[in-house]
């Protein structure tokens, strides 16, 4: 699928409150666009959740609904049961954040992708907790500064590396998993369609960076996000059944250092460190690809 | 004799500071992002710097970079034992002209209070509901000249001491120094002193114009017949505008912007990328061309970053 055979109906619209430069809403819009009318959203606490409204006021134009921040995983599993019960087909996805899907929602999420639920779990994963003010999560890479982790004399940054979240959704198995990132459009598009023809669980993880948190220039957002897949550090692919079908490889890997150039909450990162990040990359490099960089 | 001299300056000194010397209060009126609660912050040090009691909080609410924010300052020469938000201030400060478009920001302003705005016109110039004091200031050009970034709070800090008179200009160039300087380096912090600085000297005072009507925005307030089951909320039309799913259609971000994108008609290839990437969604394409939609667009510049054929360009938005 091309940018071009996407549909003009939006069924998320203009006028909510992201930040400006935040690549989630186009996120969420496009995915909404293949999704189509008969969805069903859930959110947990997330920016999404917040931005995209205030009650009464709503940019959904289908049903939506949230719940407690944990629960994302048995919440979507109860309304795709509900749905099945009466008899009527409706997509139902649930859309939460890093900290909802790597730390607080991981049980729920687990249970319902090993219970096979007939749902589609997206994560939009902008490495920490933006929506209450950058806290670290599970997902921030090493050398971050959050609010929790702040940069100072003694500690640099976060000490641990990310967790591989997309890793642990293929081990469980699922019909369908892949990793996506805004930056590559067709790639993304034929994600998203192939995980709606697809029945059972499916879990797609978006990369999303977050000019607020990352401290950059918001008309850098899919730039960065290019980046990140470039240098290794966002790996693009896809696995049926715990088998991996699909994996991008860039035309040239470019070095860590020139992805984390221009985002402030690196800033203070020394040479030692920035080899630290590079080593990471380059073990998961050979991990997806099976192959030195 | 020397008694004497000695009691009345005793006197005068108490008078000075019991009776002379009230408490004022500051409002920031900004939007997230630009700064307004660390310039609340930075004034109650300046403050403190001259040996004065401060608090300074912001407005707590799930505001994102670019919504409507508010921040407060309180300056006494005792202890401040008052912890509300400022409801009456003395001294109103916005940091984004837009503002004083869609909200009265001159609400509860003491009578003799006077209003401190960001913006290119003459006080003579700015329209609020009545006419008060007013000074005025270019603030994000002078943050872009010298810091590249439309962040204005630092800038606006040199105005407030210019229209206010009530802290030097040198302790609010200390306190930048030591608040800016510790999150972001000593270079930074020299340099939004200097924005402070050249924000003091180019500050205009005068009295701005009255007149302007505001009509306050209606809420919906559905009584317990009309509220739907479980809150669930279809789209539906009140009084207060469009609530429910969609609803959101009518809140219109256009106001956000510092930088606005203008395509070169010519140059696009009808390629949709911009399209594609646009957060607000707010690119339309017209005879396979891309046309924003201006009541929306927050002034990213994603689509401009992103073109292939480098057909959009950002350009500093003028306000009239």
């Amino acid at each position: 699928m091309n940018i071009k055979d996407l549909p003009e109906e939006d069924y998320f619209t203009s006028g909510h409150t992201a930040c400006a430069g935040c690549p989630a809403p186009a996120i969420v819009r496009n995915m909404m666009k293949i999704f189509g009318k008969d969805t069903i959203v859930y959110t947990p606490a997330n920016c999404l959740l917040v931005f995209s409204g205030t009650y009464p006021y709503l940019a959904w134009k289908v049903p939506y609904l949230h719940e407690a921040f944990e629960n994302t995983g048995s919440c979507i599993s109860g309304v795709a049961r509900a749905y099945k019960k009466i008899g009527k087909k409706a997509l139902v996805v649930g859309i939460a954040g890093d900290g909802g899907t790597y730390d607080i929602g991981i049980q729920a999420l687990s249970g319902a992708a090993e219970r096979d639920e007939d749902v589609i779990y997206v994560c939009y994963d902008n490495e920490a907790y933006m929506n209450t003010g950058i806290q670290r999560s599970g997902s921030t890479p090493y050398g971050a500064s959050t609010t929790t982790t702040p940069a100072g004399k003694k500690i640099p940054g976060k000490l641990r590396h990310k967790k591989d979240m997309a890793e642990i959704m293929r081990a469980h198995e699922i019909p369908y998993m892949a990793t996506l990132s805004i930056s590559h459009p067709k790639d993304f598009l034929n994600k998203v369609e192939k995980a709606k023809n697809v029945k059972g669980f499916r879990y797609l993880h978006v990369f999303s960076p977050c000019p607020t948190g990352w401290r950059f220039d918001p008309s850098k957002s899919v730039e960065i996000a290019r980046k990140a897949v470039q240098s290794g550090m966002w790996t693009l692919y896809e696995a049926e059944y715990g088998e991996i079908t699909g994996i991008y490889k860039p035309k040239k890997k470019i070095p860590v250092e020139e992805y984390i150039k221009g985002q402030g909450r690196f800033r203070h990162l020394t040479p030692e460190m920035i080899e630290e990040l590079q080593r990471w990359v380059d073990r998961k490099w050979k991990r997806l690809y099976g192959e030195e960089p | 004799m020397i008694f004497l001299a000695i009691f009345s300056f005793a006197i005068k000194l108490i008078l000075h500071y019991h009776i002379t010397w009230r408490m004022y209060e500051i409002r920031f009126h900004g939007r997230g992002g630009q700064g307004g609660r660390m310039a609340a912050e930075a004034y109650a040090l300046a403050a403190f710097l001259e040996g004065n009691y401060a608090v300074s909080f912001p407005f707590f609410g799930a505001e994102r970079r670019g919504a409507p924010v508010r921040a407060f300052t309180r300056v006494d020469n005792k202890k401040i034992r008052i912890k509300t938000q400022v409801y009456e201030p003395d001294y109103v400060v916005v940091l984004d002209e837009t503002l004083i478009e869609t909200e009265d920001v001159l609400e509860g302003l003491k009578e003799d209070g006077m209003v401190i705005i960001n913006t290119q016109r003459k006080p003579e110039e700015v329209k609020l509901s009545k006419p008060v004091k007013c000074a005025t200031v270019d603030a994000t050009s002078i943050a872009l000249d010298i810091l590249g970034r439309p962040i204005t709070n630092t800038s606006i800090l040199g105005a407030i001491a210019k229209a206010t008179g009530k802290v030097s200009i040198e302790s609010i160039e200390k306190a930048i120094i030591e608040k800016f300087g510790e999150r972001l380096g000593k270079e930074a912090g020299e340099k939004n002193a200097l924005a402070a600085r050249t924000a003091y000297e180019k500050t205009l005072i005068g009295v701005s114009q009255g007149g302007k009507a505001f009509v306050p925005r209606k809420k919906w307030l559905p009584d317990v017949n009309e509220m739907p089951v479980g809150g669930a909320t279809p789209a539906m039309k009140t009084d207060a505008g469009l609530v429910g799913i969609g609803s959101f259609i009518e809140n219109k971000t256009g106001d956000w912007r510092t930088f606005i994108p203008s395509i070169d008609k010519e140059k696009c290839i009808g390629c949709r990328f911009c399209w594609f990437y646009c957060p607000e969604g707010c690119i339309e394409m017209v005879d396979n061309k891309a046309n924003v939609n201006y009541d929306y667009c927050k002034g990213c510049g994603i689509c401009a970053n992103e073109c292939p054929v480098n057909a959009i360009e950002m350009k500093r938005e003028v306000r009239t």
